[in-house]
């Protein structure tokens, strides 16, 4: 078996925060520990922890919207945190965050052409009618009829808001798409369609997903690989059958026995 | 406690920040009292000369600064080159003037906006409220120079009031009681000017806070529990609507003290503003900054004063909530 | 709203139209005739016939008993339309002016001051500076306060430390009593050209704090937004985050402002002006028009001086009803 080199290395991230304590001291909070995780080429990761386990500290740190306070992260052989100015707007393009509740990920005053086109509007790529027409094609493709090009973001539902958010982080062709609990708040079905677009689209780009998430069932469905992230670390990972038959972390465990039903795997009830 | 502690050390510092910033500030003007003097050919540069140098003005900038703030410390906020004298014996009377006629106006502006704030919001017919609306509207809209012009012009058309001062001649022969009812008599009308500008503004917010109080929950549960109207209002609304009124009185000192500097003027208040003027006029910067620091003080004290209103109705902040 | 918008223009069109709408120069004395009370326009003449173009009669040179001027009723001097003055070697062919009357009678709708200078023109040419300067004034403000506030809000950390302490040194005084303070170290005689435009620079930039506070809020909660986030995900410079996302939402908050800040300012001039520190005489500004009644018997005795202090109630009431209707459609703006 060729072994590749996997598109994302983290290894020993670490980010602390100074936190403003009740009497007026400084409390340091430490949201990342020292995680390392490898990310293959084309592979749907998922990332799973409680709130405030620091999944999303990581990935915004993967994109460049945080600075971490040690460790190192290599992107396709290249080390991440090292790049500034122009190489560092060169590989943006490369990864996309999308954000849990696309209401507050869109600006509400734009259309939603406007929004899908706004990445190639900052990156200077072609005129305003090339821009349109590439805006319109990019929500045809994550299932948006392209006549609602002129309608507002509080206007669609949430999950053609999600589909919205998606297509905007496509518009730059990126190879890894992180998704910041970009299911949670959506009904079941709604999540189910996102998902099946999700794995649609991957065949279709060749994309790389890191798909974060509260919620083992939820990213169960959709991942190859899951990490548990508790408390700034990752205490367990492994393929997603693996997790769910066999886990060995008590973290992993009691996530796993929260699980009512998992509808896509046939492996033997969870270990109680 | 520590709380209010913390606040009035605050309010130091920022005396001393606008005491800074206003030095600064007369240090960058063109020209000084005696440039004025220069105008008047008795006067030879020699004498000039050793005027500034007597006073100091030819020093650099750092050590007039220290001078100042020296005298400062002595109690005497520099020295007024126009009256011939330090600054503060000749700030300490208007400051209590302005202090007399700006305390008076806010508690009867107050004592008016507080029930009329509070029926208004009470009403029932529309017609009424428009009716309410557009008189205090128009209140708001008349520029508070015609306001104290027209009283004025009441006082000298009716004789009523006294036009202007603060005391009648005579003033030192009459009794206490006396004494008391002519200050009462000439304060009259430049309190009335102050509270007729002030008033639109307050009457407003109290139907807006009094309005949202009376259709809170808890509210209602103390009409149906059978409490009078009366009981709900002063036991419950009130109480309830202590907090963001308290603000508004803070937030309305500025204000207030700008407004009593022309209604001072017009209607020849012996405050800090007609004193202000007379300096600006006559160039006498030292005096200049001396009102400004002595009204930054009275907003300074005002807003703290606030503050501690705030903390006795409010209790979440006693304990430190958040 | 419409209204109020209806009565700002045509104030301020009034204003600067002034030269054509008056009929005098405001400068023009008419030594003889101090205090005129304002001319009586007539459509029945002393036979009872009606005339359809109004008319006036001159007035006698010197108040009779009582203290008014007293008519001339033996000649009628018709109103006439579009008149023009004699040529002047500023205007060759005559300025044009709406409406006048044949020397030597006079037209004076508001009456004259001590000077015998027609009250209307002077009122009308002095709207240009005292609503003017307010508007001005305005702009300037909210731009200081704009930019100040956008840039703390934006970038936070000390950049925003040093803004915000420094408004709050502002705003420790009094803000009339920080204006005087401003006014009091700039020279005291100077031109009414120089005066207009210290009158604007000192109001305006003097008052930046308080807008700058409410733009500061309004930037500091957008900038967090996620789709601010997002756009830097994608590499977008500050300067495009601040002009497409950032920068739009603080436009209501300007408008609402200032409608709130205009009323203010124009007031301001006009105090400045009337107690001797704006613009000063001849000039006319409606501040220093009402300086006059200061003295008792101006007070007491001619209403018509009071015409600059009532113009500005429907002006404000305008303003105050445009804030109205901003604050209903936009959101608060006030803390």
């Amino acid at each position: 078996m060729a072994v590749e080199p996997p598109l994302v290395r983290i290894r020993g991230l670490t980010k602390r925060y100074g936190r403003r304590g009740a009497r007026g001291g400084t409390a340091e909070v430490e949201a990342l520990a020292g995680v390392d995780l490898a990310i293959a080429r084309g592979a749907i990761v998922a990332l799973v922890g409680l709130s405030g386990s620091g999944k999303s500290t990581l990935a915004r740190c993967l994109a460049r919207l945080e600075e971490p306070s040690g460790g190192e992260i290599s992107f396709e052989g290249a080390d991440l945190l090292a790049l500034r100015g122009r190489a560092l707007r060169g590989v943006r393009e490369k990864i996309q965050l999308v954000f849990q509740d696309a209401a507050a990920a869109l600006d509400p005053r734009l259309r939603a052409a406007e929004i899908v086109s706004e990445p190639l509007e900052v990156l200077g790529r072609g005129g305003r009618v090339e821009r349109r027409r590439r805006a319109l094609e990019l929500m045809e493709s994550v299932g948006l009829p392209a006549a609602w090009g002129d309608r507002r973001p509080l206007d669609l539902s949430g999950g053609q808001r999600q589909r919205l958010a998606i297509a905007r982080a496509l518009a730059v062709q990126p190879r890894l798409l992180i998704l910041d609990e970009a299911f949670t708040g959506l009904d079941a079905s709604i999540q189910a369609q996102i998902a099946g677009l999700l794995v649609e689209l991957r065949a279709r780009h060749g994309l790389t997903y890191l798909c974060i998430s509260h919620d083992l069932a939820l990213v169960s469905v959709l991942a190859d690989e899951v990490a548990i992230l508790f408390e700034g670390r990752i205490v367990e990972e492994g393929p997603a059958a693996r997790i769910f038959a066999d886990a060995r972390h008590p973290h992993t465990r009691a996530l796993v026995g929260a699980v009512a039903a998992l509808p896509a795997l046939s492996a033997s009830p969870p270990a109680p | 406690m520590a709380w209010l502690a913390r606040r009035a050390l605050h309010g130091l510092f920022l005396l001393l920040a606008v005491s800074i910033l206003s030095f600064a500030l007369v240090e960058l003007a063109p020209g000084d009292f005696f440039a004025e003097m220069r105008l008047d050919p008795r006067v030879s540069e020699a004498t000039l000369r050793a005027l500034r140098a007597r006073h100091g003005l030819d020093r650099p900038l750092p050590e007039r600064y220290l001078r100042w703030v020296a005298s400062l410390a002595r109690g005497e906020l520099g020295y007024s080159f126009a009256y011939g004298s330090p600054v503060a014996p000749l700030l300490w009377p208007r400051a209590r003037n302005t202090l007399l006629l700006t305390a008076t106006a806010t508690a009867v502006a107050w004592a008016l906006a507080i029930p009329i704030g509070t029926w208004w919001a009470t009403l029932r017919g529309r017609a009424a409220r428009h009716l309410l609306g557009g008189l205090f509207a128009l209140l708001l809209a008349l520029p508070d120079i015609v306001l104290a012009l027209a009283l004025l012009l009441l006082a000298v058309r009716t004789g009523w009031f006294p036009a202007g001062g603060m005391v009648s001649l005579g003033h030192e022969q009459l009794s206490w009681s006396g004494r008391v009812q002519d200050v009462v008599r000439h304060l009259a009308l430049p309190a009335a000017a102050l509270v007729l500008a002030v008033l639109p503004v307050l009457v407003r917010h109290v139907r807006a806070s009094m309005a949202a109080v009376l259709d809170a929950p808890f509210v209602r549960a103390a009409r149906g529990h059978g409490l009078s109207e009366t009981r709900v209002l002063l036991s419950h609304a009130l109480p309830a609507a202590a907090n963001p009124l308290i603000s508004l009185f803070g937030l309305s000192l500025a204000g207030l003290l700008s407004m009593s500097l022309l209604v001072e003027v017009v209607m020849s208040w012996p405050g800090l503003g007609p004193l202000l003027l007379e300096a600006i006029l006559a160039r006498d910067f030292y005096l200049v900054l001396g009102l400004v620091l002595a009204s930054t003080f009275l907003l300074v004290a005002g807003n703290l004063l606030a503050d501690a209103l705030l903390l006795a109705a409010d209790p979440r902040i006693r304990t430190g909530a958040r | 709203m419409a209204l109020g918008l209806a009565v700002l223009a045509t104030v301020h069109l009034a204003a600067l139209g002034a030269s054509f709408l008056a009929p005098y120069a405001p400068g023009r004395q008419n030594r003889t005739l101090p205090y005129a009370s304002p001319t009586r326009v007539h459509v029945v003449d002393g036979a009872g016939h009606v005339h359809l173009r109004p008319f006036v009669h001159a007035l006698s040179e010197a108040p009779g008993p009582g203290g008014a001027y007293e008519e001339d009723r033996s000649r009628a001097f018709p109103v006439r339309f579009l008149v023009r003055d004699d040529p002047e070697p500023r205007a060759p062919e005559g300025r044009l002016h709406l409406f006048g009357v044949e020397e030597p009678a006079r037209i004076f709708l508001l009456g004259t001051d001590g000077f015998g200078r027609d009250q209307l023109s002077r009122l009308l040419h002095g709207a240009q500076i005292s609503l003017f300067a307010g508007l001005l004034a305005t702009v300037l403000s909210l731009a200081t306060g704009w930019l100040l506030g956008t840039l703390a809000g934006f970038y936070g950390r000390w950049l925003d430390g040093i803004v915000m302490r420094a408004a709050e040194v502002f705003l420790a005084l009094p803000w009339l009593y920080l204006l005087f303070a401003v006014r009091a170290v700039l020279p005291l005689h100077v031109s009414a050209g120089q005066a207009f435009l210290m009158l604007v620079l000192v109001i305006g930039l003097v008052d930046w704090a308080r807008p700058a506070r409410l733009v500061r809020g309004v930037v500091l909660s957008a900038r967090e937004r996620n789709y601010v986030l997002a756009a830097r995900g994608f590499g977008a410079s500050d300067l495009y985050l601040i002009r497409r996302h950032i920068a739009p939402q603080t436009f209501g908050l300007l408008l609402t402002q200032a409608a709130l800040l205009v009323p203010q300012y124009i007031l301001a001039e006009v105090t400045l002006s009337f107690l001797g520190l704006g613009v000063s005489e001849p000039v006319p500004s409606w501040g220093n028009m009402l300086a006059a009644l200061q003295r008792y018997n101006v007070l007491a005795s001619y209403w018509w001086m009071w015409a600059p202090g009532l113009a500005l109630v429907p002006v404000f009431l305008a303003y105050f009803s445009l804030s109205e209707a901003l604050h209903a459609r936009v959101g608060p703006a006030s803390p």
